[in-house]
């Protein structure tokens, strides 16, 4: 059996839920999850060790034969789509409900299922031409989810960034695309690592693909985008779209030759997304901006990855770029599930609150203890600690980079420098998620809508704890997982198969791991249990929290998400740049005083924004010279040939 | 069966072994005072005592604030377990397990902040805020620190990495690991482990609310990290590889020692350093780290 007939259902059922979407919601949702299953099924049958599916046929899209292809890379990528898309379906039935938004219910389905089908296609198809018609598809399909809620304003204005950035994305795609093809001769994509004229397209195909996965300094899109998407939308965009970027990367770095220094800029990006992403993080009052920062540190990490993959290939394939690939690789499918995680809890906080400012919000567990603790364990994978999943990838790229410290090459020279700041990303992210959980979740309530706060319905549970087992079962059994990521890498770089000396030893490791792993988790359980139960059995009571013997502390006291960041914002003040609005105690007797500080977005405020308006300013002046008068048209005509003639004139006449 | 008794024993040796160091420490600053001081034992009366006394939690606290400790004992335990101990190695060991011990550091600190900020506190707001930022820092030297070992040596896996010795690196890896012992370990300079009251700390201002065995377990889980850190720098320096085993053991005991009073010395005669400082010895440490990456290197070129 092959993956065709799963396509094919996959397939089918997308094209009945783009159709029935605006209609019947449990059909949709049922045509959409069974689609997807046969979407994953035939993603792990490929990852399982299947065979490619390749399918040629005569039909003309757009004037080119299709061709659709489906290896391990498509396969690989393709899986998390199938699991974050449905995760998210079956959320967004719960969260974006009739009841609650009766305006854009259905047009959320119908772009819901436009929006899987288009990735998939982009993963699947092995033509420019058709690459290029589903990443607009997919685009503006994105586009029309994030701005489901058009009647605020900022959500108008995060679109309408998101849809310009992506569409300067997609004006390099047209420039690599048509490149590509001028120099081949043809649309069909492939591998064509022998022909090293075409290495100076790289540039444009990460221009592209980097500002699609939200690569530092061409983030600036992504944290409106995604602070103001609804909350299933968010996930799909981090957990799966920024991926496609990253698709785009390591398909592209795979099948065409790359110049020499195109691994060290990749890797360099890599480790400024990771350590600035993090700190611009620490900066944000709003959740789900603080969570879509977050999304750029992971691109970092993962770009670590696929650089010192690329470093290697360079360096005569050096084995340790199999294991800075490989975890690059999985952290595609961590950050992909504990981003959607989290971005569904923030969501279920926002669905009971009506708040994204953390400065309204804390003691949510004693309301929605699933999602506090739903968002606890998404926070300790994110942090890269044992025994969950962010752990485990984060662990095979730290061991590539020791690998090439070892080698003792030039690589080592960046390796070096990378361990240590993917080391500090960590211990950032750590920070960031301690300020998270402590003020969102715990203390005592900001608000009155945090007091009121509920626990949110079964369909967003359910979602949520699907993705935490998911989580939990990479943390725990990484070596299950370790298969299929190598099949991928081998396609990255055949080279690799079976080449690698220490073949056999990282299997090793990884099940030691994974059994280290699975004793921590049953011990930490057991644990918590017995010693809560001691607690419990001995002579216990409840008072106020004792605080040196505060007797009337409140809620204004505790600690807020600006002051638990502020030792670490200040380190970073020259790149946040946060602006403080003081009011001091003046008179002798003083009425009021406030302070309030935030981070603005510093790469958009400071550098794109002035860019563009001089672009704008130029344009203006440019605009002057259309005024409609028939007249000045003709004069402009005569000027211009006038001037042909001098040059042609001068030119000798030839 | 062996892969028990072994576990068992480690056990035995870690975790009734670790509530000695605070002992000594606490003797050798007294001592330097010219007091009598409590005796060594002091913190094994305090654990027992506090096992039988019964809690009071705040009500703004979940299960989470138990859970908190009990997790981070678990980690350090787990951690304590990685460490070799000279000639007999480590329970479990493999490629990257260096990283591992790192990382269920990392998980305990994580474990504390959280039920620190379960009380809703500003205390302990401050006290977390302050553990997970300057523990960053930290953090970084460590991991220069595991890479001069790693450089030194060409492994990944601890009980490779701490046999030979470092040679000329090691006495800057000496200094800047007891520098990152200190921090890690909340004691002078960076912190004050006996003072209770003052906004001036770290570790003791977040475990303000816990009481009965959910605070033993935080004390002695603290006890087992300054062991383990010990541990760790005794054997990064020492050349565990080239004794015999007995010369191995007596050697690093006396070095543990030796590390500890160095501990409480350290304490009897720094001052707390100014909080703004703090960034600055722990950028040190890391420079000490990073150097004893750099002589490794050029010492393995040559």
């Amino acid at each position: 059996m092959t993956a065709a007939p799963l396509l094919l259902v996959a397939a089918g059922g997308m094209v009945l839920g783009i159709l029935i979407g605006r209609m019947t919601p449990r059909l949709w949702l049922m045509v959409t999850l069974v689609s997807v299953i046969a979407g994953f099924a035939a993603g792990a049958m490929v990852l399982g060790g299947g065979n490619e599916w390749e399918w040629r046929s005569a039909f003309l899209v757009g004037g080119e034969p299709l061709h659709l292809r489906l290896d391990a890379i498509s396969a690989f990528f393709l899986v998390l789509l199938c699991v974050i898309g449905g995760a998210g379906a079956v959320y967004g039935h719960g969260y974006w409900s009739k009841l609650a938004h009766p305006r854009s219910v259905r047009s959320g389905r119908l772009w819901w299922s436009v929006l899987l089908s288009s990735l998939g296609a982009v993963l699947l198809v092995s033509n420019g031409l058709h690459f290029l018609i589903a990443w607009e598809l997919f685009t503006v399909s994105a586009y029309f989810l994030v701005t489901l809620d058009r009647q605020r304003s900022e959500v108008r204005a995060a679109g309408w960034l998101y849809l310009g950035a992506s569409h300067v994305a997609m004006l390099c795609l047209f420039a690599f695309f048509t490149l590509l093809a001028v120099r081949t001769g043809s649309w069909e994509l492939g591998s064509m690592r022998d022909r090293s004229e075409l290495a100076p397209l790289f540039w444009l195909a990460l221009v592209a693909f980097g500002l699609k996965a939200g690569m530092f300094p061409l983030h600036v899109w992504l944290p409106s985008a995604h602070a103001n998407a609804p909350s299933h939308v968010s996930a799909m965009l981090s957990g799966v779209t920024l991926k496609i970027g990253i698709y785009g990367l390591v398909r592209f770095s795979g099948w065409l030759p790359v110049p020499p220094e195109a691994g060290w800029v990749v890797a360099f990006l890599g480790v400024t997304s990771a350590v600035l992403g993090v700190a611009f993080a620490l900066g944000q009052h709003d959740l789900k901006r603080l969570l879509a920062y977050h999304s750029v540190e992971n691109i970092g990490i993962i770009l670590i990855g696929l650089g010192f993959a690329l470093v290697a290939m360079g360096q005569d394939n050096a084995g340790w770029g199999r294991l800075a690939l490989a975890g690059g690789l999985l952290h595609v499918w961590n950050h992909g599930l504990f981003k959607s995680l989290l971005f569904f809890s923030a969501g279920s906080v926002l669905h009971s609150t009506g708040t994204r400012e953390m400065s309204q919000l804390g003691g949510l567990w004693r309301m929605m203890p699933w999602t506090a603790s739903l968002f606890g364990l998404g926070a300790v994978a994110i942090s890269g600690l044992p025994p969950l999943n962010g752990f485990v990838s984060e662990w095979l790229i730290y061991l590539g980079l020791f690998d090439a410290t070892l080698a003792r090459g030039p690589s080592a020279w960046m390796a070096i420098p990378a361990a240590i700041l993917l080391g500090m990303t960590a211990a950032l992210a750590l920070a960031c998620f301690a300020k998270v959980c402590g003020v969102v979740f715990l203390g005592a309530p900001r608000s009155q809508a945090a007091a009121h706060a509920h626990e949110s319905g079964p369909a967003m549970r359910g979602a949520m704890v699907l993705l935490g087992a998911a989580c939990m079962a990479i943390g725990l059994a990484p070596v299950v997982f370790w298969s299929a990521v190598v099949r991928a890498v081998d396609v990255w770089n055949p080279v690799w198969t079976g080449a690698a000396t220490s073949d056999h030893a990282w299997p090793v490791a990884l099940s030691e791991l994974g059994l280290f792993h699975v004793a921590l988790a049953v011990l930490a359980l057991v644990a918590a249990v017995w010693l809560w139960r001691r607690v419990r059995r001995g002579s216990f009571s409840r008072a106020l929290t004792w605080d040196c013997g505060y007797a009337l502390p409140t809620p204004r006291m505790q600690y807020t998400a600006g002051s638990f960041a502020s030792i670490i914002t200040e380190w970073f003040a020259w790149i946040l740049r946060p602006v403080r609005h003081e009011h001091r105690p003046e008179t002798l007797f003083p009425q009021s005083a406030s302070f309030t500080s935030h981070t603005p977005e510093t790469v958009l405020e400071y550098v794109i924004t002035p860019v563009t308006e001089i672009v704008m300013r130029v344009s203006r002046a440019a605009r002057s010279l259309q005024h409609g008068r028939l007249q000045f048209y003709l004069l402009y005509l005569l000027i211009g040939l006038a001037a042909l003639a001098v040059v042609v004139l001068l030119g000798g006449g030839k | 069966m062996t892969l028990i008794l072994d576990i068992v024993l480690r056990l035995a040796v870690w975790l009734l072994l670790a509530p000695l160091l605070p002992g000594i420490i606490n003797k050798v600053k007294a001592w330097v005072a010219g007091r009598r001081g409590p005796p060594v034992l002091q913190l094994y009366y305090d654990l027992a005592k506090l096992w039988r006394k019964g809690v009071v939690l705040s009500t703004l606290a979940s299960p989470g604030f138990v859970a908190g400790p009990a997790v981070a004992w678990v980690a350090l335990t787990g951690a304590a377990m990685l460490m070799p101990l000279g000639p007999a190695g480590s329970v479990v060991s493999f490629n990257g397990d260096v990283l591992l011990l790192i990382y269920l550091l990392a998980l305990a600190r994580f474990c504390t902040v959280w039920a620190a900020m379960e009380t809703g506190s500003a205390f302990e707001g401050m006290g977390a805020a302050r553990e997970v930022s300057y523990a960053v820092l930290a953090e970084v030297a460590i991991i220069a620190a595991v890479l001069s070992l790693s450089v030194e040596t060409g492994s990944v896996s601890l009980v490779t990495m701490l046999s030979p010795s470092l040679g000329t690196g090691a006495v800057l890896l000496a200094a800047g690991l007891f520098t990152v012992l200190l921090a890690e370990n909340c004691r002078v300079p960076f912190d004050d482990p006996n003072t209770h009251l003052e906004l001036t700390m770290i570790h003791e201002v977040m475990v303000l609310d816990h009481s009965g065995p959910p605070l033993a377990a935080v004390l002695h889980g603290a006890s087992v990290k300054l062991l383990l850190f010990t541990v760790l720098l005794v054997q990064a320096v020492l050349p565990m590889g080239e004794l015999s085993p007995l010369g191995a053991i007596a050697a690093l005991a006396a070095g543990v020692l030796v590390v500890t009073v160095g501990v409480g010395l350290a304490e009897s005669l720094l001052a707390r350093l100014a909080f703004r400082r703090v960034p600055l010895l722990l950028t040190t440490a890391f420079l000490f780290c990073l150097f004893a990456l750099l002589v490794a290197w050029k010492g393995g070129a040559e």
